[in-house]
């Protein structure tokens, strides 16, 4: 969930716009990671150091790695730890920003610092036990905070967020929030929670965003119709509604249940209380997940 | 018994999560699955056609599963059936074995999940 809101911080602060972030979310998978760019994460070499050895690299019939020792940058263990390391998914979509020109190495160094800063992120939380560090980085990126329920919004979302990534793909990146008290879109799936609190708990898309929601998240077993849509986009807030219960009920003791879903065609819910509305841009489009509790 | 030989009987109120788990089953060459979309015509397809296993999910309409559990357990005390919920908190899975489930499942179910089910059924080891 890193690499997502990498994304929505270079979108927030204009190093990329939309197109390229959808475009570079799509290569992602392709992307080979390279060491200068490990390097400028770990600190061990600055975005200047790096262009200067793949400068050298056109004269000199040399590794990355090697010339970057010859050139007094790395020492021979700082290469192979690199080598050594599983890339972070946020660095292969810097990687892949560097690849297509969108970023130099030294918009990618300063990027990466800035994000890191913003969110008091270490390398730590990355490599680690990610979930408090996610749950805070949710926070802080929605600030939550000042809102009534704030831990409960922060907990929620960061569990769709995880169902998000594991059901339907890690391709998109989230975008800044807005309060709501109506939700309207041409498709939408509701489900109440309700137990010991209650929630209003949407995902509104577009009619082809929809479609293509359904279609990721059954895989082999999609039938192109629109009862099956319905049944699968449903199905996918159910089973993200479920975890959550089950999360709250193991960790916090806490029953939930919940209510069937409903769905609404070209129409809009009256909501009884204000709604976050989160919009997430795919790269086959843009749906929104509104949340009230 | 082989796969090919059982027959296995899926209730889900879920079309999606009754069909895409009806088309794992079919794959795996079992021949004789019935649907049900609620507890009670689950209960009414068990008593016709006593399938060798059961997948019941728990919040459903007419009645629940695990009312619907309670009512094939009291026809055939042998049942087999596996409780599917969304909801898996320990109040759920407490009921369902309370009433007779022979195991739990969390959705989303994975087909790992319910080959080696359907394996342990065929070999009696349910």
């Amino acid at each position: 969930m890193f690499s997502q809101f990498f994304g929505a911080y270079l979108l927030n602060e204009g190093k990329v716009t939309k197109e390229q972030l959808a475009k570079a979310l799509d290569e992602k998978k392709n992307t080979r990671m390279r060491l200068g760019v490990l390097a400028i994460n770990d600190g061990l070499m600055t975005a200047e150091q790096v262009e200067h050895v793949n400068l050298t690299q056109q004269t000199v019939d040399k590794l990355f790695g090697d010339l970057a020792v010859d050139l007094g940058y790395l020492k021979p263990e700082d290469v192979t730890a690199l080598l050594a390391k599983q890339p972070s998914d946020y660095l292969l979509l810097g990687q892949t920003l560097v690849n297509t020109g969108v970023l130099s190495n030294s918009e990618f160094e300063s990027a990466i610092k800035g994000y890191k800063s913003k969110y008091s992120i270490s390398d730590d939380d990355i490599s680690g036990d990610q979930s408090d560090k996610l749950a805070s980085l949710v926070n802080e990126f929605y600030h939550f905070s000042t809102a009534e329920n704030a831990k409960i919004y922060t907990n929620y979302i960061t569990l769709l967020f995880k169902g998000l990534i594991r059901f339907i793909g890690d391709d998109f990146t989230p975008l800044e929030a807005y309060v709501i008290k109506k939700a309207a879109a041409p498709r939408i799936v509701s489900q109440r929670i309700c137990g010991e609190y209650s929630a209003y708990t949407a995902i509104a898309t577009g009619a082809d965003e929809y479609s293509a929601l359904a279609k990721r998240f059954a895989k082999e077993a999609y039938v192109n119709d629109a009862e099956f849509d319905d049944a699968s986009v449903g199905e996918f807030l159910n089973v993200c509604n479920g975890l959550y219960a089950v999360n709250e009920s193991n960790e916090s003791g806490v029953e939930l249940s919940l209510i069937p879903q409903q769905f609404t065609k070209n129409s809009s819910e009256d909501l009884t209380k204000d709604a976050f509305c989160i919009p997430v841009q795919f790269t086959f489009g843009e749906i929104e997940i509104i949340v009230s509790i | 018994m082989n796969l090919v030989d059982m027959s296995v009987l899926v209730c889900d109120d879920s079309m999606f999560a009754r069909k895409s788990l009806c088309m794992f089953i079919a794959t795996l060459g079992v021949k004789n699955i019935y649907e049900a979309s609620d507890g009670a015509e689950a209960v009414e397809k068990y008593k016709a056609n006593k399938p060798d296993i059961v997948f019941m999910d728990i919040v459903m309409p007419v009645i629940t599963g695990i009312e619907a559990l309670e009512q094939i357990i009291e026809f055939d005390p042998e049942a087999k059936v596996i409780m599917a919920s969304s909801v898996g908190t320990q109040a759920h899975l407490k009921s369902a074995i309370k009433a007779g489930a022979s195991d739990f499942l969390q959705k989303p179910i994975s087909n790992d999940q319910v080959k080696q089910i359907l394996e342990n059924a065929a070999k009696g080891e349910l």
